[in-house]
């Protein structure tokens, strides 16, 4: 499919989902989508240096934190000269504008730095810019900056919606690039330097300026998904937008999703990102961290190449999910958060679902592997007594839930010894 | 006739590369010292030497991996002296590597595009179809057709040291350096490799191959080159430099 195809869809797809979310009629589904919305452009953003070129950037949020500054310089600016106020897609090109240069000059800066060294001098850039606007008092220093959003945008109803329909289209924007550039030499030449820069030097590839061209568009997209940031929250604070956060989920959510391609950011982020939302609604906000967290070992362990590569190559997954080790391990780091959330109660328990599917997907395979293929019926009616032990509160079908649980694990290991000692 | 002297004035006219005087220093580790080095086009020239004699050295200062702290390296009678490694690769100056580095997340087809993408294309437009077609000739001409869509990791050594060298060619080179190409492979596919060095050859790609194999240094050069400790010992025929007592002192042992 050429690009121009491309974009149209997604732009149809984009309508389709303001549509949606007009429909539902309530302004918060606008506030929990631009939060999805711009880890949507964050990540793919992240994708164009991390996953094609393989530069892990923990500097996320400095970027991100630069498009939003710039938009409260700008706002400041403009306030206290009485001018007419920018329009939003100004704001955006300025905010990308300067976390482009940025990117650039680390680029530059780190050119002769890998992996870790390269992730480490990112997160020092993230430190050192944090301290910068912390002492600028312009754009209100360690205080924070207030930015009054307008009450209404034309046409389009709430001022909410207008950055909702930003960010939309923002991101839109963000995966045409980013599937324009897989397609392209320069696809090629950032694939090349994630495996062998000196082969790729060898093979005519200037990475250098590969490198820095990563780095400037990476850069200018996190800028852009910053600058209308001050809008959407009203308070800007250096702490908050400097956060571990933006840098942790700009990762996890490529690394989920899958990082050869434009579509393992985007499934990352919706996923991750309204799982997210749902849990700092129902549960806490600090809740939400530690379902990333889970998620990202289950993940790392399951997949991976991300959801992208769990799809493509199913049978050495599966196989590797047999191994007595990853079974067990998978079973650990389910089953506690799982009871967990299934007592929170209330769409806490939809979360719970997740951690149930990776107990199934692990049982289902090990079952497989081992010749039992009953083995899935453990984690299915262990998770069926535990949400009966909440209907009516009882004790003991806890207890014979996790029984249940206990069983299917011991089931799922004490074959194998038999199994291995066999001849195939 | 070993150390023979090429005469200067028509060296610096007709030779295809040239390396004067060239030195690399490691430390306090002298690993080349005043090399100097001529190939005409058309050449086949085997260069050879000890282990740790400076023959990688050599190659990397020549295409760019290395900088040479003295000494100048002219290509195409131009000074390439100040260029990035791609830079030589524009100008026709290929190389494969020692140990194969193939790009390990591409398949076979993507590893020989890279090159051609970056260097043949970047001077005339193809289309995308004749790009590939092109791509699957030269995976033909080292006999990986038919895995054109595996990725490396499927590939033998001997496979693996062919895709190395059909990744060099697809840039088009005037010069090819090929980097031990044939270490611990056997016989019959030494033979293969060889067949496949001298129709590149005769399709006008001047080469310097770098090999221990005797029997296929012996049997590819037109000349040889040895280097022992990171000098020139000798220069000239293959049968007239392995006749000279230094270069059997230094590198066949007594």
């Amino acid at each position: 499919m050429r690009t121009l195809p491309f974009f149209l869809i997604c732009l149809a797809v984009g309508a389709v989902v303001f549509g949606a979310a007009v429909g539902l009629g309530n302004d918060y589904i606008f506030f929990a989508g631009y939060v999805v919305l711009q880890y949507v452009v964050l990540s793919t953003a992240w994708n164009i240096l991390g996953g094609y070129c393989g530069y892990v950037n923990f500097g996320t949020a400095a970027f991100f934190a630069l498009g939003a500054y710039s938009t409260v310089a700008i706002y400041k600016f403009i306030s206290e000269h009485d001018l007419y106020r920018m329009p939003m897609p100004f704001l955006l090109l300025i905010g990308g504008a300067v976390s482009a240069v940025v990117g650039f000059g680390m680029g530059y800066l780190t050119l002769r730095l890998r992996g870790a060294f390269f992730a480490i001098a990112t997160l020092a850039l993230a430190v050192v810019l944090q301290t910068l606007v912390v002492n600028w008092d312009y754009v209100g220093g360690s205080r924070g900056a207030y930015v009054i959003r307008p009450e209404a945008f034309p046409l389009i109803g709430s001022y909410i919606r207008y950055l909702f329909l930003i960010m939309l289209l923002l991101a839109v924007a963000a995966l045409t690039i980013a599937r324009l550039i897989e397609r392209s030499r320069l696809g090629y030449g950032f694939a090349t330097i994630r495996d062998d820069e000196l082969a790729a030097e060898a093979s005519g590839v200037p990475t250098l300026r590969l490198k820095l061209i990563a780095t400037t568009i990476s850069g200018a997209l996190m800028g852009m998904a910053g600058a209308p940031y001050p809008y959407y929250i009203g308070y800007l604070q250096p702490s908050s937008t400097f956060g571990l956060d933006y840098a942790v989920n700009s990762i996890a959510m490529p690394l989920i999703g899958g990082t050869t391609s434009w579509v393992g950011p985007l499934i990352g982020a919706i996923l991750l990102g309204s799982l997210q939302q749902v849990a700092t609604v129902t549960i806490s906000s600090a809740a939400n961290l530690l379902i990333v967290g889970l998620l990202l070992v289950d993940f790392v362990i399951i997949a991976p190449n991300g959801i992208v590569g769990l799809l493509r190559d199913r049978r050495t997954t599966s196989a590797a999910l047999a191994e007595p080790p990853l079974f067990t391990l998978i079973y650990i780091i389910n089953l506690l958060p799982m009871y967990f959330l299934m007592y929170q109660g209330g769409t806490a328990e939809w979360i719970a679902l997740f951690f149930w599917a990776f107990l199934f997907f692990a049982a289902l395979a090990r079952g497989w592997a081992i010749d039992r293929r009953w083995l899935f019926l453990f984690p299915f009616f262990g998770a069926l007594a535990a949400q009966a032990a909440i209907a009516y509160s009882s004790f003991s079908l806890t207890v014979i839930s996790v029984c249940i649980h206990a069983v299917g694990v011991l089931c799922g290991l004490i074959t194998n010894r038999r199994l291995a000692d066999a001849p195939n | 006739m070993p150390q023979t002297e090429h005469q200067p004035t028509s060296v610096a006219t007709a030779s295809l590369l040239e390396v004067d005087g060239v030195g690399k220093r490691f430390g306090g580790f002298v690993a080349l010292e005043n090399i100097s080095l001529s190939v005409a086009p058309g050449e086949r020239v085997g260069l050879i030497g000890p282990n740790g004699s400076g023959k990688s050295t050599l190659v990397n200062c020549i295409c760019g991996t290395l900088r040479n702290e003295e000494g100048s390296v002219r290509f195409d009678g131009r000074p390439i002296d100040g260029l990035a490694a791609h830079q030589r690769t524009h100008l026709g100056l290929s190389r494969s590597f020692q140990l194969p580095r193939p790009f390990a997340s591409l398949s076979l087809l993507d590893n020989v595009r890279i090159p051609r993408l970056y260097t043949v294309e970047a001077r005339a437009h193809h289309s995308a179809r004749q790009i590939e077609e092109h791509c699957h000739g030269l995976l033909r001409e080292v006999g990986l057709e038919e895995k054109a869509h595996h990725l490396p990791r499927d590939l033998t050594q001997v496979e693996m040291r062919k895709l190395e060298l059909a990744r060099a060619m697809a840039a088009e080179p005037k010069l090819l350096i090929a980097d031990e190409a044939m270490a611990g492979l056997t016989h019959s596919e030494i033979e293969d490799i060889l067949t496949l060095l001298v129709r590149l050859n005769e399709q006008g790609v001047t080469i310097i191959l770098i090999e221990h194999i005797m029997r296929a240094v012996m049997s590819f050069s037109r000349r040889l080159v040895v280097l022992v400790s990171g000098r020139k010992i000798a220069d000239g025929p293959p049968e007239a430099v392995m006749r000279d007592p230094e270069v059997e002192r230094a590198y066949l042992g007594q």
